[in-house]
C-alpha cells in the first residue's frame, strides 16, 4: 500500500518556527503567507522593508523574515514614503510595502493613504478589510457594512447614526498616481489563487516603477463576527461581496491615465 | 562658503541642514517657518535629495520616522500649533531611538494663537508633548550664527544618541537677518550600519518597533533609554554665562530674550550695579548643576521669558531655598523690550540699591 506524502514548506520570507498568533480561522494568516510566497518568488526578501501598523497586523515583524518598521496607527503609507524616498536619495532602490488593517488605512490614516496614492509613491499597500476594528475587540469601522452589528453599533450600522461604509479600492483607483488597485478575497481556493496573482502583480508594478499599487483583501474576523471560520467565509461569499465586489478597479497597463 | 553673509534665521537653518548632510526634508506650510521648506523645495530636488510637500504635519513627521530608519539625516520644520500634531510620532521616534531633527520656530499660542513670536512651547519641547517616559534633546539658539551652529549640532547629537532633537527658536529669530558664517560640518559622521533598515541581505532581518507586549522587555528598554539620558545630561549640557562671577543678581533667559537681557546687564554694569546673565543653550539637558552652584554666591535671580513662566520651573528646581526668584514675562510680542525689562527689574531690586 502506498502512503501519500504531505509536503508542507514554509516560505523563506517567513521566520523559522513561526506560529501565527492570530485567532483560529483568521484570514490574516493566509494573507501573510501569500505575501511571503510572492516575496520569495520575486526574490525580494533581501531588498524589502515592510511597514507594520497598529491593529492585528502589527506583529508582522514577528512573522516575516524581512526588515520591518512599525508605524503609528494609520500612518503606514507616510512611513513607507519616508523609507522609499530616503533610500532613493541615497541612490538605492528598496522594495517597500505596508500591511495594514482597514481601520488603519481607510479611517484614521485615510489622509496619509490617499495622498500617498495621489503622489504616486512607488510603494505597495495591502489593506486587510475585515469590516471592523479587530484588535480592539470588533468596533464599527469605516468598512462595516450597512446593518452590521458590532460592539459600537449594537443595533446594526444605519445611515441615520453612522452613515455609509467606504469602498476603499474603488476610491484609490480614482487617483492618478495609482498603477493598480484591486479587491480580492480568501474564502475559497479559487479566490486564494487569484489573491496571490493579484499581490504578485501589485508587487511587480512597484518593481517596474509604475507608482502606487494597492490590494484590498476582504478577510474574515471570526472572533469578532462571532462566527465559526467556515460561517465567516460564507458570510464573505454571500453577503460582503455584494458591498465589496471582487474586482480589479484600475490597471494602468490596460487603462492608462489620460 | 565660510564667508560672512547677511542671513535670515530660517534660511540659515535650511542651508546649514544641507551642509550637515541632510538628505530628507518633509514639511507643511506654517508661518513663521515657511521659508525653510520653500528654500529646500528649490535646493533639494536639484541635488536629487528627498523633499515631500506632506499632506499634513502628521504625514511629515511620519515620513521622517520612516526615512530616519534608513539612517538618513532627516529634518522637519514647523511651528507651535502644528508641532502639536507631531507629538504622537515624536514619542514613537524617541521610543524607536531614531535620529530626527525637528525645528520649531515658535509662534504665539495656545491653539492657533497668532504668528507673533513667542517662547510658549518650552514646556512642550522640554517636558514632552507626547506620551510615555522619553526625552527630547532641545537646543535654543539666540542668534543667526547659533541657528547655523546648532543645526549642525542637532544632526550630530541626533545621530550620536539616536534621539530626536528639537531646535527651538521664536519667530523673531526665524525671520530676522544678521551676519553669520556657514562653515563646513565640524562633526564626525556616526556609524549606523548596525541598525538601519536596508533589506536583510547577508544578515538577519531587523525590526524597529514600538509595541512591546513583553512587559519585562519594555521595562528594560525604558531603563536603557534612561541610561542614554543620563549620559546626555553628563556630557551635552551647554550654557553661556555673562558677568556672573561677582553678580548681586543674575538674569536667566534663553533664545532671543537672552539678547535683550545681555543689553540690560550692560546697562546695570554701567551704573555700577552688578548684574549677570545665565543662558541655557541646551534646554534639555538643562544646566541644573551649574545654576545651583551659582546660587551659593548669588542670592537673587530674575527669570525673563516671552511666555508666562515656563523655564521658570526649571530655574526654581535648580535653586536652593534661601534664594529669591522673580519673574518677568510677556506671553507674546515683537519683543520684550530692554526698557520694559529695566522697568520691571528696577522694581524688583529697588530696595537694595539707592542709585536707581
Ligand atoms: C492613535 C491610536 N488610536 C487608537 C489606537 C488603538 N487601536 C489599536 S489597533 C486599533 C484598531 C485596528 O483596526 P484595523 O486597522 O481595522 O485592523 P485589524 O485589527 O482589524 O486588523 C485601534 C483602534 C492606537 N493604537 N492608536
Ligand atoms: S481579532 Fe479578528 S482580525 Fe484579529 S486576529 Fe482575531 S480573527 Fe483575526
Amino acid at each position: 500500500m502506498q502512503t501519500s506524502e504531505i509536503k508542507y514548506t514554509v516560505p523563506k520570507s517567513i521566520k523559522k518556527d513561526t506560529v501565527f498568533t492570530f485567532c483560529p480561522g483568521c484570514d490574516h494568516g493566509v494573507a501573510l503567507r501569500l505575501v511571503a510566497e510572492v516575496l520569495d518568488e520575486l526574490n525580494l526578501r533581501e531588498k524589502s522593508v515592510a511597514i507594520a501598523s497598529s491593529g492585528c497586523s502589527v506583529l508582522l515583524y514577528d512573522f516575516l523574515d524581512v526588515d520591518c518598521i512599525e508605524s503609528p496607527h494609520g500612518r503606514a503609507c507616510a512611513v513607507a514614503t519616508g523609507v522609499k524616498r530616503a533610500h532613493k536619495a541615497n541612490g538605492s532602490d528598496k522594495f517597500v510595502f505596508t500591511y495594514q488593517g482597514d481601520g488603519d488605512f481607510a479611517s484614521i490614516g485615510l489622509g496619509e493613504s490617499l495622498h500617498s496614492a495621489l503622489r504616486g509613491e512607488n510603494i505597495t499597500a495591502i489593506c486587510i478589510n475585515n469590516t471592523n476594528y479587530g484588535m480592539t475587540g470588533g468596533q464599527m469601522g469605516p468598512t462595516s457594512a450597512m446593518g452590521q452589528i458590532t460592539t459600537t453599533s449594537p443595533t446594526g450600522r444605519n445611515k441615520e447614526y453612522h452613515g455609509f461604509p467606504i469602498k476603499t479600492a474603488e476610491h484609490i483607483a480614482l487617483c492618478d498616481g495609482v498603477s493598480y488597485s484591486a479587491r480580492v478575497a480568501l474564502y475559497d481556493i479559487k479566490n486564494i489563487i487569484n489573491a496571490k496573482k493579484t499581490i504578485k502583480k501589485a508587487f511587480e508594478y512597484q518593481l517596474e516603477g509604475l507608482g502606487f499599487s494597492f490590494i484590498e483583501i476582504l478577510s474574515s474576523c471570526p472572533t469578532n463576527w462571532k462566527l465559526s471560520p467556515s460561517e465567516a467565509h460564507k458570510k464573505i461569499e454571500n453577503e460582503l461581496t455584494k458591498t465589496y465586489p471582487i474586482k480589479v478597479f484600475k490597471d494602468i497597463k490596460e487603462t492608462p491615465n489620460v | 562658503m565660510s564667508e560672512k553673509e547677511l542671513l535670515k534665521g530660517n534660511i540659515a537653518i535650511a542651508r546649514s541642514a544641507l551642509a550637515a548632510g541632510c538628505s530628507c526634508y518633509f514639511g507643511y506650510p506654517i508661518t513663521p517657518q515657511t521659508e525653510i521648506g520653500e528654500f529646500l523645495s528649490y535646493e533639494m530636488p536639484k541635488r536629487k535629495l528627498a523633499y515631500v510637500c506632506a499632506e499634513s504635519e502628521i504625514g511629515a513627521i511620519n515620513m521622517a520616522l520612516g526615512a530616519s530608519a534608513t539612517g538618513a539625516k532627516v529634518m522637519v520644520s514647523s511651528s507651535s500649533c502644528a508641532v502639536s500634531l507631531m507629538q504622537e510620532a515624536l514619542s514613537y521616534i524617541a521610543s524607536d531611538e531614531l535620529p530626527v531633527v525637528l525645528v520649531n520656530v515658535m509662534r504665539a499660542g495656545p491653539g492657533q494663537g497668532h504668528i507673533y513670536p513667542s517662547q510658549g512651547d518650552y514646556n512642550q519641547a522640554v517636558i514632552g508633548g507626547g506620551n510615555g517616559d522619553y526625552k527630547t534633546i532641545v537646543l535654543a539658539p539666540s542668534s543667526v550664527q547659533e541657528c547655523v551652529d546648532m543645526t549642525f549640532r542637532a544632526f550630530y547629537l541626533s545621530q550620536k544618541y539616536r534621539n530626536p532633537v528639537i531646535l527651538l527658536l521664536d519667530g523673531m529669530l526665524g525671520q530676522m537677518a544678521e551676519p553669520a558664517i556657514i562653515k563646513d560640518n565640524p562633526y564626525p559622521e556616526t556609524d549606523n550600519s548596525s541598525w538601519v533598515l536596508n533589506g536583510a541581505n547577508q544578515r538577519p532581518a531587523r525590526e524597529i518597533r514600538s509595541l512591546e507586549p513583553n512587559q519585562n522587555k519594555l521595562i528594560r528598554h525604558i531603563y536603557e533609554m534612561n541610561k542614554k539620558y543620563k549620559a546626555l545630561e553628563a556630557n551635552e549640557t551647554d550654557w553661556e554665562e555673562y558677568q556672573t562671577q561677582d553678580a548681586d543678581f543674575i538674569l536667566t533667559a534663553f533664545g532671543t530674550m537672552a539678547r535683550s537681557a545681555k543689553a540690560v546687564c550692560n546697562y546695570y554694569r554701567e551704573k555700577g550695579i552688578k548684574c549677570g546673565l545665565f543662558r541655557p543653550k541646551t534646554l534639555y539637558p538643562f544646566p541644573f548643576e551649574r545654576l545651583r552652584e551659582l546660587t551659593k554666591t548669588t542670592k537673587k535671580f530674575i527669570d525673563i521669558e516671552m511666555n508666562m513662566g515656563q523655564m521658570l520651573r526649571d530655574v526654581r528646581l535648580s535653586i536652593l531655598s534661601n534664594v529669591q526668584i522673580s519673574f518677568i514675562g510677556k506671553p507674546v510680542g515683537d519683543w520684550l523690550s530692554e526698557s520694559e525689562m529695566i522697568g520691571a527689574i528696577d522694581n524688583i531690586i529697588k530696595d537694595c540699591y539707592a542709585n536707581i
